[in-house]
């Protein structure tokens, strides 16, 4: 059973409604939300993989009814929680130093927006996998080292058969980062899956669906 | 096997939505964590500063110049960090063709991935739990929801961004824009046409 944020192929009867859902933010509120979660983001208390795990881990009910932003609200709350920043029950952490909190400043906006977080690293990591090979996707896409972790491997293509279209050098790994288990950069790829192989019944027999899979997500295709 | 305990903290504020950020802004601003002005800023820069006109910019001058095109092509974050369109969200970037044969589609199903710094904030459409669903199952449907109908001879590839990779759809060029500026070209480029959920078009009024 895939988890509630992980919806590719999902079936799912509704039209996409794009004449009342064409706008960036509905309400007041999501902009507070967008802009206090982005300016809590170079707090550096958390990375963006850490971030992804709380808005997917809060409770499968509340993921799938809230909307987009809520889940952000939610995911943050859980953040501030975590690092002692927000006190509530018995459940509360004590551990926030303040001190080395670092406030996110005006005038450094533009720049560290600019700067974003590059997450190709340098270090040659293994590759076992070349341009034009058929690879498998493994069977499994539990996070390996964390119970019920973050992972980038959608359930939609795990066990599926497809080839490498491209390599991308070695990218900090979320599985590992969301965690705090370090960047633990692997080799990513982009592996097109042809559509018939992924669904059995699909609207075109040349359709096709890449995907980003890391090393480790991957196995030789016997 | 490690366990991570993260709680769930928010299930002790108000439920409603707008009830809940005023009671996170409230400690924040208590605890001196956040400052009003950089929150004004990071708005302003996603409102008003960076949104699809930057990404109809690349694609106008790659119509207008083939060797630009195949740099933008090959040598993608390289050619957008001279232009200064590289950022956050926006830190590697592919760049993919539509052709006679490929139609390409950028979805998000694990969270709603968007080249940020080329096209905007995404529109909620494409946050939607249908386009994350649908897109990558039955493409051909949800673009029959934009009403765009695609021949049989082309393939639809539909690219998910499950790594930080960024992706753009360069559309092609329409037939009737050719021999325009490269200047006139930037107002035939939609954001949907960036995406893969719709065509350029002429701009309104021609």
């Amino acid at each position: 059973m895939s988890k509630a944020h992980d919806m590719g192929g999902r079936l799912d009867s509704r039209r996409i409604d794009i004449a009342s859902s064409d706008v960036k933010f509905k309400a007041d509120w999501e902009k507070e939300v967008f802009a206090i979660t982005l300016a809590l983001g170079f707090s550096s208390l958390w990375n963006l993989d850490r971030s992804r795990y709380a808005r997917e881990s809060i409770e499968p009910n509340d993921y799938l009814q809230f909307g987009y932003f809520e889940k952000w609200l939610a995911g943050l709350i859980n953040l501030l929680g975590e690092n002692g920043i927000i006190k509530v029950g018995t459940e509360s952490e004590d551990n926030f130093k303040k001190s080395s909190f670092r406030v996110l400043e005006a005038k450094n906006v533009k720049k560290l927006l600019h700067m974003g977080g590059p997450t190709k690293r340098d270090s040659t990591t293994e590759k076992n996998y070349n341009l034009g090979e058929t690879v498998s996707v493994r069977a499994n896409n539990s996070n390996t080292k964390v119970e019920k972790g973050h992972t980038r491997l959608p359930d939609y293509v795990k066990g599926r058969t497809g080839k490498v279209i491209a390599y991308h050098g070695s990218h900090v790994f979320p599985d590992a980062n969301a965690h705090f288990l370090g960047e633990s950069p692997e080799a990513l790829y982009s592996i097109e899956f042809k559509s018939q192989d992924l669904w059995g019944k699909c609207e075109h027999i040349e359709d096709t669906v890449v995907v980003d899979l890391w090393e480790s997500y991957l196995e030789k295709f016997k | 096997m490690k366990k991570d305990n993260l709680k769930q903290f928010y299930k002790d504020f108000p439920s409603n939505p707008d009830a809940r950020v005023k009671a996170l802004k409230s400690i924040l601003e208590k605890e001196g964590l956040i400052d009003q002005k950089a929150l004004d800023e990071i708005l302003d820069t996603y409102q008003n500063k960076v949104g699809p006109l930057n990404g109809a910019k690349i694609v106008a001058k790659a119509w207008a110049n083939k060797k630009f095109k195949e740099d933008l092509i090959n040598n993608t974050d390289q050619v957008l960090k001279d232009m200064d369109l590289n950022g956050r969200q926006g830190e590697h970037v592919v760049v993919v063709e539509n052709t006679e044969t490929v139609h390409n589609l950028i979805v998000c199903t694990l969270c709603s991935c968007y080249p940020w710094p080329l096209l905007g904030l995404p529109p909620s459409w494409y946050k939607s739990d249908a386009y994350r669903s649908r897109a990558v199952r039955e493409p051909r449907a949800v673009l029959s929801d934009f009403n765009v109908k695609l021949p049989i001879s082309k393939k639809v590839k539909v690219w998910d961004s499950t790594s930080e990779i960024r992706y753009l759809v360069l559309p092609q060029q329409p037939p009737s824009s050719k021999g325009l500026s490269e200047n006139e070209l930037v107002s035939w480029v939609t954001r949907d046409s960036m995406i893969g959920t719709g065509f350029p078009k002429p701009p309104i009024g021609e």
